[in-house]
């Protein structure tokens, strides 16, 4: 997939995840780095540890190529039903999630296998 | 842990089934029926039960199971939802359509194009064995077509390779008309792209007339297959977790089900295996109750129900489709045990998502639309995609999915127009 297609899909789904709350503000930056790419995603919806929880988890499922090769193409594409974070998790290296004062910030990485997610200069507040 | 001992249960179940045929058969029935099977035309619907013998088909079906699970295997994939239901689904198909020699090309081209790409064969590995269901295009060429020798052999590979290497990109591209709400994505996929083949074969001259064999009269042993295979898997369910499978059972059932749900991910291996177990034998029981024959394609039907009870399906989101096609079957005076009729009720479960997101009228609704299309859809593509059912499931789905992604883009207008006006009639 190409990457610019790679990323409207994963902010596709990303907008839908977060539009599924209502939320009145959401800003999504995308910073391209040295050894990869930040997709940072934040809203003004608090949400609860376990909901916080939950999203780490679909962020970052086990490694699946056999889903994010084929059904990872559904990410930003399929908007009836509800949103799908494990698409999204299948296709990144790693997503980071943090309350912040009035909401929550999603950070996700994309980068090659030796990337170090720590090197980014996204401050975590 | 529990995917070696998934392994495990999967392999058991192909010796079960390659000792069930040796020992009902003999040895030589059951070889002398296999290589029959290898060299018969296997469009829909070629019951390979009565093709070659019972024993030849279980040994056929035995043999592309353990084709796709080989490959799961060497290419380090996981054995969870999406594999289980693909090898179920083969082992299904073995019984009436697949066959060593006709999936391989197919595999071999979608290999090619993950080559070609730069991916690895694991990121396509779904479509590869999913998409084998153009295997009788195959058999087809060369069997059926009137092409002679080696050459009828060298187009027919091709085809299957060239089928192979088409495959990925429709996939992907039918997985945003229904928008996962079709289980049998590949069926869709192959179907459409079978349309063109029949097409081709069809300006080339070639017959595509439809023919049934069907096996009217079943042993005990294939009626007694499908319940004690799910038996096996409850048995396995409880096994793994004997602590939490009822509780992990019941968390399957709130799923909607949707293209990807990987149960045994989403929720636990023990689960999903009681799930399966469960679909088989309430399958067995309709079928049973209708009257209707265990042959190879309802064994076949039942056998991909049961690897989708991995991978989307159960029972409560299954039920309402099969009652949607029932239903359609007695407003329009069907037969419920007729083959079209039972094989929509098994393989329209594929429609089983939509009843998990949207409730019991709507799974009852695409049930009854599907049953009525997809009597059609055998024709268009000649009955070589072996998924006809995932085809016309797909046609289905992409229909309730547009008028439902409409009526939610326009609700809130519709609903903002009605106030519009109450408010004007107010001043």
């Amino acid at each position: 997939m190409q990457k610019k297609e790679f990323l409207m899909h994963l902010i596709g789904e990303m907008g839908n995840f977060i539009l599924d709350e209502n939320p009145s503000r959401m800003v999504i930056s995308l910073h391209q780095e040295e050894d990869g790419i930040h997709l940072c995603i934040i809203d003004n919806n608090q949400r609860t540890e376990e909901e916080i929880e939950d999203i780490k988890k679909a962020l970052n499922c086990q490694r699946r190529p056999e889903m994010a090769g084929y059904y990872g193409a559904m990410a930003g594409h399929d908007l009836v039903g509800h949103a799908r974070l494990n698409l999204i998790g299948w296709q990144v290296k790693h997503g980071d999630v943090s309350s912040t004062d009035n909401g929550t910030k999603i950070d996700l990485w994309l980068g090659s296998d030796q990337f170090d997610h720590g090197k980014f200069n996204i401050p975590s507040k | 842990m529990t995917e070696k001992k998934l392994y495990l249960l999967m392999i058991v179940l192909i010796l079960m089934l390659v000792f069930t045929a040796f020992l009902s058969e003999g040895y030589h029935s059951v070889l002398t029926g296999f290589v029959k099977i290898q060299s018969h035309p296997a469009r829909l619907i070629n019951d390979y039960t009565i093709i070659g013998s019972e024993g030849g088909a279980l040994l056929n079906c035995s043999i592309v199971g353990l084709i796709g699970l080989f490959l799961v295997y060497i290419n380090n994939v996981r054995l969870s939802g999406p594999t289980i239901a693909a090898v179920f689904t083969m082992m299904g198909f073995g019984l009436f359509g697949k066959t060593p020699l006709n999936i391989i090309p197919i595999i071999f081209g979608v290999f090619l194009l993950a080559k070609l790409v730069r991916k690895k064969f694991s990121e396509y590995i779904i479509i590869a064995l999913f998409g084998t269901a153009l295997g009788p295009m195959i058999n087809y060429v060369i069997l059926e077509s009137g092409l002679k020798g080696n050459m009828a052999i060298f187009i027919g590979v091709t085809s299957g390779v060239v089928a192979g290497l088409l495959l990925p990109p429709i996939a992907i591209a039918m997985l945003n008309f229904h928008q996962g709400y079709n289980l049998y994505n590949l069926g869709l996929s192959c179907g459409f792209f079978a349309i063109f083949a029949a097409a081709v074969f069809s300006s080339a001259g070639f017959d595509l007339t439809i023919k049934v064999i069907w096996n009217k009269n079943p042993s005990t042993l294939l009626v007694f297959l499908v319940p004690t295979i799910s038996i096996l898997f409850l048995i396995a369910g409880v096994l793994l977790d004997y602590k939490k499978f009822f509780l992990d059972f019941s968390r399957i059932l709130k799923l909607s089900g949707r293209l990807p749900s990987d149960f045994m991910e989403m929720v636990s291996a023990s689960g999903a295996l009681i799930n399966i177990g469960l679909l088989g034998l309430i399958c067995s029981l309709y079928v049973y109750l209708v009257g209707a024959d265990f042959n190879g394609p309802v064994i076949g039907g039942i056998f991909t129900v049961m690897g989708f009870g991995a991978f989307g399906k159960h029972v409560k989101n299954s039920i309402p489709v099969i009652a949607g096609v029932a239903l359609s079957c007695m407003v329009f005076g069907k037969a419920l045990s007729a083959p079209g009729a039972i094989l929509a009720a098994l393989f329209g479960t594929t429609l089983a998502p939509i009843a998990g997101e949207f409730g019991f009228l709507a799974g009852i609704s695409a049930g009854f639309i599907h049953s009525i299309l997809v009597d059609r859809t055998a024709a268009w593509h000649g009955g070589m995609d072996l998924y006809n059912n995932g085809f016309a499931g797909g046609l289905t789905a992409t229909l309730i999915i547009a008028v439902i992604d409409w009526y939610v883009g326009n609700k809130d207008e519709m609903i903002f127009f009605r106030k519009q006006k109450k408010h004007v009639n107010k001043e």
